[in-house]
Parts: structure tokens; C-alpha cells; sequence
């Protein structure tokens, strides 16, 4: 949901980071932010003013300003909010929460993490969401303080990526600090072939573009940590963790059941089952793409999509992974002695707090399951509050299409048996009110405008018409 | 390909070191997320004897996918195709992520154990197994004998 970074600067909320702002706003991040468009100049300290107000905001983005959620976006459109995406995706070491951070260190397929960063990052900021940690592949218990910490200062911001994609193989993506890649889309193809090549070859620039910024942040990480061993003045290095930080952290660990990598606790865990759950795999938990409902679409009836009444579409909320509770939830409980990063104290000067922490933490994991709709909770679908867009989004589209289909089976029946059938369809798709796509709208009206006196061919040409207005209609991208 | 996962390192680690009774599972050497299975049929069963070939493959978004699973040895099952796709909820809309190969193939090997004609995928099998139980568990016993014997 578009929330342009800007106004929102919210002093309070930053004053950790504002000792900080100087060493991380930084000059090399406008080259490639200049993008598609070359107005926007992200600095830290606003960025995580950001963070911090657009939990509120998205929770209204619905009735955001006048944004309305169903207009079709262009292309243009479309591509610069990914790239916000993918920018927000970019794990930085200031941007950091009780040792972790605000973006997922291992996941590289956007599929994964398309969810809403802007609220995954304020659910983790207000502790509610355990934030992201560099994983271990294993842990050892009989490693020395000293061996551990060396370990956890080996660890990346991100895992490394994977160069070259076979996805992506042979994609042209030109120079990447220009934001017009105009001239790489052959212009001899079709239109729809441009535009097939032109989203292929914006991915391909877009994942480059991710590896690069990854980079940058982790070369300044590693920078700032070699720098910060020479020094002697630490004010600098204020937000790199404490040699206790590090220790406490991953010494009481645990391994992720899903993902069998081993983070600090606390992890997050399950409402219903109690069950623990990293960060990384929970926000990876969604809701299944729009389907039909399983009973009825077995493979005896292969049925045409078309010819489906699309308010039958549906999207079940996700279950838990463990107990199968419906409108899966997590809780979080940080340690509260170990509160440091943003809104926090300074995680350069942490020192580690004996006993105190223990009893409450056993008395946090002994909570009974909460309800879904519990303000500790975290859903699933909160991370993705525009699942119901998407899935009347979908709904519309098929309502489109099986327009498309009916008007094309009455161009060759010339009767109307089918008639009842789609006017039936509309008045369904009318009461669940989505805006209604045009083409629907056109054919209900062209329903009623044949005379009964119309002459076969007459109707006929109509509807072919009609078809063929509609198949331009639906062939403009829906996605 | 991205270097494997951490959970598929691990979960194989486990098949080899703490083996399931009854089910074996090797990765291929050129590609470890493809395995080469093999279940026994329960015992009690029509299939009782019978060693049956399955290849289990895990996609690139395991676990939070469900592995594709399918039976390479002819089976007489009314809720397995003649092409040896299961039809089992574990491998479509019941997966969950905490679920593991080997809960995966504990529950093919259950399918075995416990037919369900209602729910069919072999529509020709599972009307024989409704009209007429006693021929389609001879025809199932046949099948293991002839495709699935222990050699």
C-alpha cells in the first residue's frame, strides 16, 4: 500500500536512532534510489519515523485518501511500488531490534516475503513480532564465550544470493543506475510480447538491484564492525551489539521447527498450540492464492474456470502449522532486560543482566492460547491486509471473463438458455459490491437493448462484437 | 541451484540415521531433493508383501509446499491413478510446514492400510471397492503379487 516515505518524522520514536543518523544516511544509496523517480531521497532517520507510524497507517490503508484499491495501476506504477518493496526487504545493521533486524536475513524469492514490510517492520519495532536474526546452521553447547561470539561476527546481514537465477538467464538488464530501460524491450515483438519482455527484464534488473543494495548495507555492516575494533571512542559504533548482546542471544537459542535453523530466543510462538515459530517462516505463511472451494473442483470436473460463478472463490485463512486452529497467530515476548536497538537503549553498551530475566520469561511461556482476535496476537493475514482486495480482485476478473465466455457462446447459440445463467452471475457479483469492471456493465446493458425483433444476424453481430470488446478488455494486464 | 536448505540436510541426516520401519528414502545423487522411496505395504492389507517404488521430490519452496509424491510401481488403489498420483490431503490443501518426509510417507504408507472409496481418484477401483469389496482387495492382492513382489 503506497506510503510514501516523507512527512511522518516522528522525533519521540527515533531518539535512539538520531545519535545515528550521521553515520547512516548515506550518500551511496541516492545513485540507485534516483530510480524510476528521482525525487525520492530516503534517509534513515525518516525512514524509521516510517516504520514506526505506518503500522497505524496501513491498518486504514483501505480507506486510504482517496486511494482506491481496485483502480488499475500502470505499469509504471506497479514496478516502482516493487522496488519500494524489495528496497524495504534490505536488512541494515542501524535498523536493528533486541540484536536482530527488520527484514528477513535468508529468503530470496519474493514470493516468499510479499507481505506488508511496512507493517512486519512496526510489529517488530513494537515488539510484538520477534524481529529477524541471523540464523546458525548449528549450535554446539560446548563452544567458549569467545568462540561463540566469533561465530555470530561471521554472520552476514543477509543470506548471499544466488547470482545468476536460471530464471533470469540471458535476460538483458543494461545499465542498472539508469531507471529507463526502455531500449532493451525489442520493438518488433507484440504488444503483449513487449510487455511480457519488459516485466522479465524489470525483474531481472530488480533482482540485481537487490543483491546490489543487500551488498552495499553488508559492506558497510563489516566496514563499521572493523572500524568499530580499532577504535577506541565506541559513540560511533553505538549500534553494533555488545559482546554480552551477541553471547546472551545466541547462547540460549533454540531451532525453528519449521525451518530447523537455530535463532535466540525468545522465538515467536504459536496462540493457539504454543508452539515456537521463527520470524522468518511465520511471515512466509499466507492464505492459498484464490481457488475454488477443493470439494467441488476434484479432477472429475475439470470445468472451464469461465463458466464458474467467481463469488465462489475463495481464500481460507491459514492454519496453524501445528495444531491446524484455524486463523493462525503468533505472540512475542521479549526479554525485557534486553531491550536495545530502536526504542531501546544503545546496543554497543548492553551488558548482560543476570537471573532477573528467568522467571519471567517461564511465566510468558506459560500462557494459556489466546484468541485470534487477542491484542497480544498476531495473525497471519495481518501481515497481508490486502488479501480481501486480492481475492475480489480475482473475483472480478473471472466475472470478466465468464462475460467474455458467454457473450462469445451466445455469438454461436443465437438463443438465450445461457442468458439466465449470467444475468444470474452479475446479480450475485452486484450485491457483493467490488466496483464493478466496465465490460460486466456494458454487457447487461446490451442485454436489454435487442429488440425482439431483432433478426439473427443482428444479435449476432452484436455479440460478436461485444466479444470482441471484451477480449480487448480482458487482455489488458491484470496483474 | 541455491545450496540446499538447512531442514532437507537435516531431515535426510534423520531418514538415514533413524530410519521409519517399512519405508526407505535415498536422495538422488546428482539432485538432493529428489528421493528415491520405497514403502512396504502394511501388513493386514491387500498390499501386505508388496514393496512399492514412490519418488518423492521436494520444490523449491519446501516445507512451505508440500513434496510431490507418486507411486511409480502399478498399484490397485482406489485413491491412487493409474499415472501413481495420490490423492491424500497431507499432499494438497491439509500440508502444513511442521509436517516432514517421513510424516509424509508414514501417512501414504496409512493410505495403504485404509482405502477410501468415497473419496476417489481411480473412479474405475473405487466402484469395483464399493459394489464389490471382496473382488477389488483380490484384484489389489493380484496387483501387489504381479508389480510389487520382493524380489
Amino acid at each position: 500500500m503506497g506510503n510514501v516515505p516523507g512527512k511522518l518524522e516522528n522525533e519521540n520514536a527515533v531518539r535512539f536512532n538520531r545519535s545515528l543518523s550521521t553515520s547512516s544516511a548515506l550518500p551511496s544509496s541516492r545513485t540507485i534510489s534516483g530510480g524510476p523517480n528521482g525525487s525520492r531521497k530516503t534517509r534513515t532517520s525518516s525512514m524509521v519515523g516510517n516504520i514506526l507510524t505506518a503500522g497505524r497507517r496501513s491498518e486504514s490503508s483501505e480507506s486510504l485518501s482517496g486511494a482506491n484499491p481496485y483502480k488499475r495501476k500502470s505499469t509504471k506504477e506497479k514496478e516502482r511500488l516493487k522496488e519500494r518493496h524489495v528496497k524495504d526487504l534490505t536488512v541494515k545493521y542501524q535498523e536493528t531490534v533486541d540484536g536482530g533486524f527488520l527484514a528477513p536475513y535468508g529468503s530470496s524469492s519474493l514470493e516468499k516475503v510479499d507481505y506488508d514490510a511496512s507493517v512486519v517492520k512496526s510489529l517488530i519495532v513494537e515488539r510484538r513480532l520477534a524481529p529477524f536474526y541471523a540464523p546458525l546452521q548449528d549450535f554446539d553447547e560446548s563452544w567458549s564465550r569467545e568462540e561463540l561470539i566469533k561465530i555470530v561476527d561471521g554472520l552476514p546481514l543477509h543470506a548471499p544470493f544466488n547470482e545468476d537465477l536460471e530464471a533470469f538467464d540471458g535476460v538483458p538488464i543494461g545499465d542498472l543506475s539508469q531507471s529507463d530501460f526502455e531500449y532493451l524491450i525489442d520493438k518488433s515483438l507484440s504488444r503483449r510480447e513487449q510487455r511480457r519482455q519488459r516485466s522479465k527484464i524489470f525483474n531481472a534488473r530488480l533482482y540485481q538491484k537487490r543483491i546490489l543494495w543487500q551488498e552495499r548495507e553488508n559492506e558497510k555492516f563489516l566496514e563499521t564492525k572493523l572500524e568499530a575494533k580499532r577504535a577506541v571512542d565506541g559513540q560511533r559504533f553505538s549500534s553494533l551489539p555488545s559482546g554480552d548482546l551477541k553471547f546472551d542471544l545466541y547462547r540460549t537459542g533454540a531451532e525453528c521447527p519449521i525451518c530447523f535453523l537455530y535463532y535466540p530466543q525468545p522465538l515467536n510462538v504459536s496462540r493457539c498450540c504454543l508452539q515456537l515459530i521463527c520470524s522468518e517462516c511465520f511471515v512466509q505463511i499466507k492464505r492459498a492464492e484464490p481457488h475454488f472451494p477443493h470439494d467441488q473442483d476434484d479432477s472429475s470436473t475439470p470445468a472451464d474456470d469461465s463458466e464458474r460463478d467467481p463469488n465462489l472463490l475463495t481464500s481460507e485463512p491459514t492454519n496453524c502449522p501445528y495444531c491446524a486452529t484455524p486463523d493462525f497467530g503468533i505472540t512475542y515476548q521479549p526479554v525485557v532486560t534486553r531491550r536495545v536497538g530502536l526504542q531501546g537503549s544503545v546496543p554497543l553498551t548492553y551488558k548482560h543482566v543476570t537471573d532477573s530475566e528467568d522467571p519471567e520469561q517461564k511465566e510468558a511461556t506459560r500462557r494459556g492460547s489466546l484468541a485470534a482476535s487477542d491484542r497480544q496476537v498476531v495473525t497471519s493475514d495481518s501481515l497481508r491486509p490486502d488479501w480481501q482486495i486480492k481475492l475480489n480482485k480475482e473475483r472480478m476478473r473471472l466475472a470478466r471473463r465468464s462475460a467474455n465466455a458467454t457473450a462469445i457462446h451466445v455469438s454461436h447459440q443465437l438463443v438465450a438458455p445461457s442468458h439466465q445463467e449470467s444475468s444470474s452471475l452479475r446479480s450475485h457479483t452486484t450485491s457483493r459490491s467490488p466496483p464493478h469492471p466496465e465490460p460486466i456493465n456494458r454487457a447487461e446493458v446490451n442485454t436489454g437493448r435487442w429488440p425482439s425483433t431483432a433478426t439473427a444476424a443482428e444479435i449476432e453481430n452484436e455479440m460478436i462484437e461485444q466479444a470482441i470488446k471484451l477480449s480487448l478488455a480482458e487482455s489488458n494486464p491484470t496483474k | 541451484m541455491a545450496s540446499l536448505p538447512k531442514r532437507i540436510i537435516k531431515e535426510t541426516e534423520r531418514l538415514v540415521s533413524d530410519p521409519v520401519p517399512g519405508i526407505t528414502a535415498i536422495p538422488h545423487e546428482e539432485n538432493l531433493r529428489y528421493f528415491q522411496v520405497t514403502v512396504e505395504g502394511p501388513e493386514q492389507s491387500p498390499y501386505e508383501n508388496g514393496v512399492f517404488n514412490l519418488e518423492l521430490f521436494l520444490p523449491d519452496d519446501y516445507p512451505m509446499e508440500a513434496p510431490k509424491v507418486r507411486f511409480l510401481t502399478k498399484i490397485y488403489h482406489p485413491n491412487i491413478d493409474r499415472l501413481g498420483r495420490i490423492c491424500l490431503d497431507v499432499l494438497k490443501n491439509n500440508w502444513s510446514p511442521a509436517l516432514q518426509i517421513r510424516t509424509v510417507l508414514l501417512s501414504v504408507q496409512a493410505l495403504l492400510a485404509s482405502p477410501n472409496p468415497n473419496d476417489p481418484l481411480a473412479n474405475d477401483v473405487a466402484e469395483e471397492w464399493l459394489q464389490n469389496e471382496d473382488n477389488a482387495i483380490a484384484k489389489a492382492r493380484e496387483w501387489t503379487n504381479m508389480y510389487a513382489s520382493k524380489q
